[in-house]
């Protein structure tokens, strides 16, 4: 492990250690049961973590063997981050099918978009580059359609769970703080490889931890058992009802703008 | 540092203030009377008081008290007047956005949700909103013929008579809901006459 300095070593443990106290809270209050895939998330970190430093302990003839086996397993663990995140956003939005439709199309866009301009906008200035540029882009995508959800969850004034709108926040604050600090390192690191891993691995751990306490407080207790029913089993009144309101709104704005007009006459 | 860069800061910064905002329990932010539990918000609104505004608003008088009165008199009641069609203007304002919310939870009960439909209102929402703010500014400068709030207070009107309806539609359904729900859960299948 001689390639990191002794604090990011030290922070690496300290990741493993909250890691196992979260995985530890997930079994110990049952809520394991509610969040598989969340549970499977937190353990695969920890696997990581041991793939990461056999990867790094070991001597490559070839170095970039070692990124290139470093950056898959994160690939993989960030596939199951988005199930993971995926499932809660489920869990909150099961009661109000309508709402899961509308934002799935939502993320569906929001994601296309963010992926499009992530691939238009990479441009690899060095070849280390382009997994920083990939993870970034990644983030990035993932930040955007979970804001999307949480901004129609907000509109619709649906009710969350603090424990839920914990996790959800978590996995947001530590994907906006990957942003910056790739973001950040690439333009003042760039010539210097060492510093650059040393530096990125010390401040997105340091996220990571922040993130694993907030999930630590939001699995203290056990997750609230989910006893919200659908209110009406038909939509019958949304689709009869939906265009008469916003055909209703329409005509609202039209006199109020013919209000503003008739000022305009007057003057 | 490029624009790139700086823009992917700004977005991921942008990112974490929502966050920060959609957090915020609405509830707290909440006026007390703005909420959808109490039983006064579907029964009384603000526009049924309309008639008793605009007689308190007519021009007749404006025009008797600059006849009689001195002037000093006439812009003391222009002012006050200005004060009640302000008020009443964000009474007006309160109404709309209490139905346009309640328009949102009809959305958020029904199994299934039209986006057009749901971005339309979206679009109108803040059309309103706009319009709104820029014809209160008029109200603030002293321009606005005030009888023309009738046609606004219709439309309110007519839009809270839908939505009292369709509010009442879905609570008859969550009724019939929770009651199909409680017989299956009791294991007795459903009610029979």
């Amino acid at each position: 492990m001689g390639l990191f300095p002794l604090p990011v070593l030290w922070l690496w443990a300290f990741s493993a250690l909250a890691q196992l106290f979260v995985l530890a809270l997930l079994f110990l209050k049952g809520n394991f049961r509610k969040l598989p895939y969340f549970t499977f998330y937190v353990a695969l970190n920890i696997c990581q973590a041991g793939f990461l430093v056999f990867v790094y302990t070991h001597a490559w003839s070839n170095p970039s063997s070692r990124d290139t086996l470093a950056w898959t397993s994160e690939c993989i663990t960030l596939v199951i981050q988005a199930l993971a995140t995926t499932e809660i956003l489920e869990i909150t939005l099961r009661p109000y099918q309508g709402i899961w439709g509308l934002g799935w199309r939502a993320l569906t866009v929001t994601s296309g978009t963010v992926v499009l301009l992530v691939v238009l906008a990479a441009r690899g200035h060095w070849a280390f580059a382009r997994w920083f540029e990939l993870d970034r882009g990644y983030h990035l995508t993932f930040a955007t359609a979970l804001i999307a959800c949480l901004l129609l969850v907000r509109y619709y004034s649906i009710p969350v769970p603090p424990a839920y709108k914990m996790l959800l926040s978590g996995f947001c604050f530590y994907s906006c703080s990957e942003i910056i600090v790739n973001t950040l390192l690439q333009a003042y690191f760039k010539k210097d490889f060492f510093l650059h891993q040393a530096a990125w691995q010390l401040l997105t751990m340091s996220c990571f931890i922040v993130t694993l306490v907030v999930w630590a407080v939001a699995l203290w207790k056990p997750l609230p058992v989910e006893d919200r029913k659908p209110a009406s089993p038909s939509d019958a009144d949304y689709q009869r009802r939906s265009p008469e309101i916003n055909e209703d709104l329409r005509r609202l704005n039209e006199k109020l703008l013919q209000l503003w007009k008739l000022e305009a006459r007057e003057q | 540092m490029n624009f790139a860069l700086i823009l992917l800061i700004g977005l991921a910064l942008l990112i974490l203030l929502l966050l920060v905002w959609v957090l915020r329990d609405p509830r707290k932010r909440a006026r007390p009377d703005s909420g959808l539990d109490s039983s006064e918000d579907l029964g009384q609104r603000h526009v049924d008081y309309f008639p008793q505004v605009r007689q308190a608003l007519a021009a007749e008088d404006l025009v008797f008290l600059s006849s009689r009165g001195t002037s000093q008199l006439v812009r003391r009641t222009r002012k006050e007047r200005r004060k009640i069609a302000l008020d009443y203007l964000s009474c007006l304002r309160d109404d709309f956005l209490r139905l346009w919310r309640l328009a949102r939870v009809i959305a958020s009960m029904s199994p299934k949700v039209g986006a057009g439909e749901e971005l339309a209102r979206l679009r109108l929402g803040l059309t309103f909103s706009l319009h709104y703010e820029l014809i209160r500014i008029k109200f603030l400068l002293g321009f606005a013929p005030l009888p023309e709030l009738g046609s606004l207070s219709d439309a309110v009107s007519r839009l809270s008579i839908r939505l009292e309806t369709a509010m009442n539609n879905l609570g008859e359904r969550a009724a019939l809901a929770a009651r199909l729900a409680s017989s299956l859960d009791d294991g007795h299948g459903l009610d029979t006459p």
